[in-house]
């Protein structure tokens, strides 16, 4: 048996910095070829060539380019169909 | 006349894949050697490289660590079973003319693309590949790794050009 325990109503700031997405990024590397990362991005994420190409050209320029966000369950699962492919992905919250 | 091409489409959703006798040669040697770092346990970067880090945030080891033990391994039966998949087509190349060809199921173009990928990823990170080109002198060790680093970049490239 247990006692009813009273609960505490989240907060409003709780509850949208529990909401914040996860975020996923890919990192410029030397070897993937920028067709091959389009390709990627279109098989994995259903995205348009143009979509594609631009997220490409910003790895590419940029460095790194945030390709998709969500729950941290989603984020994981994107990061491995990433590393599956060769491509260099990581995760993180940002706070 | 059409122009040549590595891969062209084929019956249903297949790709028909050329290779001159020495390329396929040179394909039939390629998923033992990755079979060999892949299965290679000790530190290495190459196989460092095909196993990347998801998170970046160095204070986040244990979800790093529990991630790699949660996806570790199904990336690595993945690999293995794409060089299954690949050496099993290697293995029918019927010769037409002067060219050894082998039609492809979608399923065995992906285990092309990964193993052909993974391969210039290992090769890519021990020769230490940068954007810039390289003019390797013919008697410099890594002249031969080099010229089959951008071999298969080429071949790579040919088959990406097909499926985009």
């Amino acid at each position: 048996m247990t006692m009813p325990v009273e609960v505490q109503e989240p907060e409003l700031e709780d509850l949208t910095l529990t909401d914040k997405p996860w975020i996923v990024i890919v990192w410029n590397d030397p070897v993937n070829l920028m067709s091959y990362v389009v390709y990627v991005f279109q098989k994995l994420f259903g995205y348009s060539r143009k979509k594609a190409t631009r997220l490409m050209r910003q790895v590419h320029e940029e460095g790194k380019a945030v390709v998709s966000d969500g729950p941290i369950e989603k984020c994981e699962a994107d990061v491995a169909r990433l590393h599956a492919h060769g491509l260099w992905a990581t995760m993180e919250h940002p706070s | 006349m059409p122009r040549w091409k590595r891969f062209r489409r084929g019956p249903r959703d297949t790709l028909v894949v050329s290779l001159a006798e020495e390329e396929l040669g040179l394909l039939r040697s390629l998923p033992e050697q990755l079979r060999d770092v892949l299965e290679d346990d000790t530190e290495d970067p190459a196989r460092a490289r095909l196993f990347p880090r998801a998170y970046l945030d160095p204070t986040a080891e244990t979800e790093e660590a529990e991630w790699q033990a949660l996806v570790g391994p199904s990336l690595l039966a993945e690999r293995l079973d794409a060089l299954q998949l690949i050496t099993a087509t290697l293995g029918r190349a019927v010769l037409a003319g002067d060219w050894w060809q082998i039609e492809l199921s979608p399923d065995e173009v992906q285990a092309w693309l990964g193993v052909l990928n993974d391969t210039r990823l290992v090769l890519g990170t021990r020769l230490g590949v940068t954007e810039e080109e390289r003019e390797l002198d013919p008697a410099d060790p890594e002249a031969g790794p080099y010229a089959l680093y951008q071999w298969l970049t080429w071949v790579q490239g040919d088959l990406v050009e097909e499926l985009l």
